[in-house]
């Protein structure tokens, strides 16, 4: 980069700086921007050897070195919220991941344009719904009163109604069924953009050679979106400790406490709730360094398997 | 040559396959769709008939009460007018930065350029995390002013490198002619690359004001109730930590009606269902040129 020039002509510094000091001048503000709001609090992660006062400043008064680490890994509901994490995570994984190839594999097979073009439109709208609506929304169609669930159960089964929301025994299994619900339209697009790019003659010749559609889909659609398919997996892995924290807190009650509790959560409640904020910061640091672990490596095994990564 | 059985088999278990592929579609639509409608329904009828379970797709004891009284709650009004503040000039903010940061890291041979990428695609996987960031917001004392919603969001990282891969599709031939023709980079962002990203810039301008139409949780953290956007107004209703009609304290969750909690959810998911299919195409057109590459 060191000789890299824009058109390609061997100019002195001064020069280049008078024809593009504009591009520069651009950037200033936003740069100066970006450096105080993302790279400030990345190094605000120093607090978790620090220990802040109030009043103190951001930075902490004095080092106190691994003191609040230790103190989390002696911690029982660190490791409650670690393994909470952890599980619903890949409980998410294991089956949000598959369903969206399957429902793109599907739309793909609708004939009817119009037909295909409604439920596309359809289906990815509920990415833009605000999580409070969602919940909100959910609230009300759980609900033990009068949510429509618990009445269908009661007039068809003459069950009991369940509190859904507030029982520890469901907590997961709605999270997992929500994202089911709200994302999966949306990640469909990736796997359906890949299945268009595949060439049509390969479907004629299997036609000719009498391979029925599910054939197809097993032997042409699925093999060809492999790539596409692996480097949403690795996305996906690397992502892994990066829940939906903001849906996990709107669903949180005491009640489900058990299995709802997840490292975002507990960095919330100790942080901002009881303000211990180096210890909150430290469990914070801690997951972010596992979470770039993570992409890291998982970036790494990409670029072994496809030959390309995401950075 | 296949036997006639064979075929007729064959035509027979593909009608099954694109019955099974319809139904599945229909079951999606559905899936999507009954949850808005519910709301919908459940914000149109009587107390009365959802008390006795009465509601499902369509209203019972159709009446637009519910949205009558909610309109008269200056909680409301507020927190919708807040919300609509947020989403304006947040988007506005947010745009004109991103654009002043996009234009020029489109170009691979700036000086810098490479080390500047480097930087904004490391702060995608590691952040400050919660607690450096609610400090950083506080010690600028941005805590319980609006600017707290607005500011800490301003460039969106995705969006970025959304707008970065849009500008390096723009041909440099129209930029060297613009040079020639006498225009400064300035203009040239103004008066040649702006005009040609109209699409781009929808894609983004909408992603980001979808972010700021829904965030609640930053209000939460970082707010005073006077200036609490729709969104943490309706997950306040929904917890019962504030009552619809009078100001936020301690509310009791049977005190608001079922129907008028549906309303306040279709009143504000409303712009978004409204303009969605109408937009549609922008939201999609982000996901497939946002790859995310440096």
């Amino acid at each position: 980069m060191k000789h890299g020039k824009p058109d390609g002509v061997a100019l002195s510094n001064r020069t280049y700086f008078a024809r593009y000091y504009q591009l520069y001048l651009m950037m200033v503000l936003p740069l100066l921007y970006f450096l105080v709001f993302k790279y400030v609090p990345m190094f605000g992660n120093i607090l978790a050897f620090r220990r802040y006062r109030p009043g103190m400043g951001p930075w902490g008064t004095e080092w106190v070195g691994l003191q609040y680490f230790k103190r989390f890994w002696s911690d029982p509901a660190f490791w409650r919220a670690f393994r909470n994490t952890l599980v619903l995570s890949l409980l998410n994984l294991i089956v949000n991941f598959p369903i969206p190839i399957l429902f793109a594999i599907l739309v793909n097979e609708v004939r009817n344009l119009a037909f295909k073009k409604v439920v596309q439109t359809i289906s990815y709208m509920p990415r833009f719904i605000s999580t409070v609506v969602v919940i909100a929304i959910l609230g009300e169609l759980l609900s033990p009163s009068s949510g429509i669930f618990n009445i269908l159960r009661q007039k068809i089964f003459g069950s009991e109604a369940i509190y859904f929301m507030n029982d520890s025994k469901y907590f997961r299994m709605i999270y997992v069924l929500v994202d089911t619900w709200q994302y999966t339209g949306w990640t469909a697009i990736i796997y359906l953009a890949a299945i268009s790019g595949i060439s049509a003659d390969l479907y004629e010749a299997a036609t000719i050679d009498g391979a029925n559609k599910t054939q197809q889909i097993f032997y042409i659609t699925i093999p060809s979106i492999m790539p596409t398919i692996m480097v949403m997996l690795i996305l996906n892995v690397g992502r892994l400790l990066s829940l939906g924290f903001e849906k996990v807190l709107l669903m949180y009650t005491p009640d489900n406490s058990m299995v709802s509790d997840i490292i975002d959560t507990l960095v919330y409640r100790t942080g901002l709730a009881n303000q211990n904020y180096s210890y909150a910061t430290a469990i914070g640091l801690f997951s972010g360094i596992i979470g770039i672990i993570l992409v890291a490596g998982s970036n790494t095994m990409s670029k072994r398997l496809t030959g390309d990564g995401i950075y | 040559m296949e036997s006639i059985d064979m075929k007729q088999y064959k035509t027979h278990s593909n009608r099954i396959f694109s019955l099974v592929v319809n139904l599945v579609m229909l079951f999606s639509l559905f899936a999507c769709l009954t949850p808005f409608l519910y709301m919908l329904s459940l914000s149109f009828s009587s107390p009365r008939a959802i008390i006795n379970n009465e509601v499902f797709l369509f209203p019972k004891e159709f009446n637009i009460e519910s949205y009558r009284q909610i309109f008269t709650y200056p909680n409301f009004f507020h927190a919708y007018g807040n919300t609509l503040f947020y989403t304006i000039v947040g988007t506005a903010i947010s745009l004109c930065l991103m654009v002043l940061f996009a234009y020029p890291l489109s170009k691979n041979k700036l000086k810098g350029q490479k080390m500047i990428m480097k930087l904004v695609i490391f702060s995608m996987f590691f952040t400050g995390g919660l607690i450096p960031n609610y400090l950083l917001v506080s010690s600028l004392h941005l805590v319980n002013t609006r600017w707290a919603m607005l500011i800490p969001f301003a460039i969106n990282q995705f969006n970025l490198i959304l707008l970065i891969n849009f500008f390096k599709t723009i041909p440099l031939d129209l930029e060297e002619a613009a040079i020639i023709d006498g225009l400064d980079y300035f203009g040239i962002l103004g008066k040649v690359i702006l005009p040609l990203s109209g699409a781009a810039l929808a894609t983004v301008g909408l992603y980001t004001a979808v972010f700021f139409w829904n965030d609640w949780f930053n209000g939460l953290i970082y707010l005073k109730s006077s200036q609490f956007p729709v969104m943490l107004f309706l997950r306040n209703i929904v917890t019962g930590t504030s009552m619809v009609g009078d100001a936020a304290g301690a509310g009791d969750k049977s005190t608001i009606a079922i129907s008028i909690k549906s309303a306040v959810i279709i009143t504000s998911t409303l712009p978004i269902i409204i303009l969605y299919p109408f937009l549609q195409r922008y939201f999609v057109k982000g996901i497939l040129i946002g790859a995310v590459k440096g």
